[in-house]
């Protein structure tokens, strides 16, 4: 995937002028999509809409001196709610270090139908246990449909690292669901 | 160069679908696939069984409060005072005080209710021009 062209440029330089039109337009669009980000990085439900949160609040701020061209605006979005996940998570380590860890959130999710409940509960689990940066890799290749050249700039890696974070978080996916397969 | 030890490293990176591959690899990979169809078909086989097992998530949709959360907070428009709306507003005052003035003099002879300007006509004197510009900027990554 190349970097040229931005699908929300437009867009952004409606909600710079205050439309309302576009503002809910860009909600639509994005609000989804940056939570699930937030939820796949932190599994925590409410944790994730504080961080979607904050991610339009820069946004709002962001679209009325957005320059065109340096980056696209989905890309920013993703970085800036990356690192609201990363202080989120370096909290939590610093938390833990304290205080006995918190056991991983296995009850019931919006996210999760009552079919694929368990499946559910064993994928999220699984995400959970990754390291950060290889669940960073999956997350933003997999739920995020990221390509590969703008999930490497975004993760400040070369496209050749993020293959090989991808594969080694892929398998470590493989080997935790294995009996899922049988 | 493909071979079927990049083919398996890639479907070990990115998934059992070769249209989710990294662009530059695609043409290469079909071409793979057509030629040791079955090797690479088990390979990408195995791999689309864990793209489905993740697939168990669907995206969460976002509660009705944190979209009126999000809303709320957006760029809005801004009712301020141009000079045309200013003078609109003059007139608007001008014809009022008129108004008073006559009202004080029929109100010798006539009880009248009181004048009032409602909050529709304040509305319908104001334009679409005028729009909140946030100062704050911050810098792109």
């Amino acid at each position: 995937m190349t970097l040229k062209g931005d699908p929300d440029e437009a867009l952004v330089a409606r909600i710079g002028r205050g439309d309302q039109a576009a503002v809910q337009s860009l909600v639509a669009r994005k609000l989804p999509r940056m939570l699930q980000l937030a939820q796949r990085m932190l599994n925590d439900a409410a944790e994730a809409e504080d961080v979607a949160q904050e991610v339009f609040v820069r946004a709002w701020k962001q679209a009325t001196a957005w320059t065109p061209g340096a980056a696209r605006f989905d890309t920013w979005l993703h970085r800036v709610a990356l690192n609201l996940c990363y202080d989120r998570l370096r909290r939590r380590r610093e938390y833990s270090m304290a205080e006995p860890p918190d056991q991983v959130d296995t009850g019931p999710a919006p996210d999760r139908g009552l079919l694929a409940a368990d499946t559910g509960v064993r994928v999220t689990a699984a995400l959970a246990a990754l390291p950060d940066r290889q669940r960073e890799a999956v997350v933003l290749c997999h739920y995020q449909d990221l390509g590969n050249i703008e999930a490497a700039s975004l993760m400040g890696i070369s496209v050749e690292a993020l293959e090989s974070l991808l594969s080694r978080g892929r398998r470590a996916l493989r080997a935790a669901l294995a009996d899922l397969r049988e | 160069m493909m071979d079927a030890q990049r083919f398996e490293a890639l479907a070990d990176a990115h998934g059992g679908l070769i249209a989710r591959w990294p662009a530059e690899v695609q043409d290469d990979a079909f071409a793979w696939l057509a030629q040791a169809p079955e090797a690479a078909q088990a390979v990408l086989t195995d791999a689309l069984a864990l793209d489905e097992a993740l697939d168990v998530l669907r995206p969460p949709q976002p509660s009705a409060a944190l979209r009126d959360a999000v809303l709320a907070a957006a760029p809005r428009q801004k009712q301020t005072w141009s000079l045309g709306r200013w003078l609109a507003g003059a007139g608007v005052g001008a014809a009022l005080a008129t108004a008073s003035v006559a009202g004080v003099m029929i109100g010798t002879q006539v009880s009248t209710a009181p004048a009032e300007v409602s909050d529709e006509a304040v509305m319908s004197a104001s334009t679409d021009d005028d729009w909140i510009v946030l100062p704050e900027t911050e810098s792109q990554s």
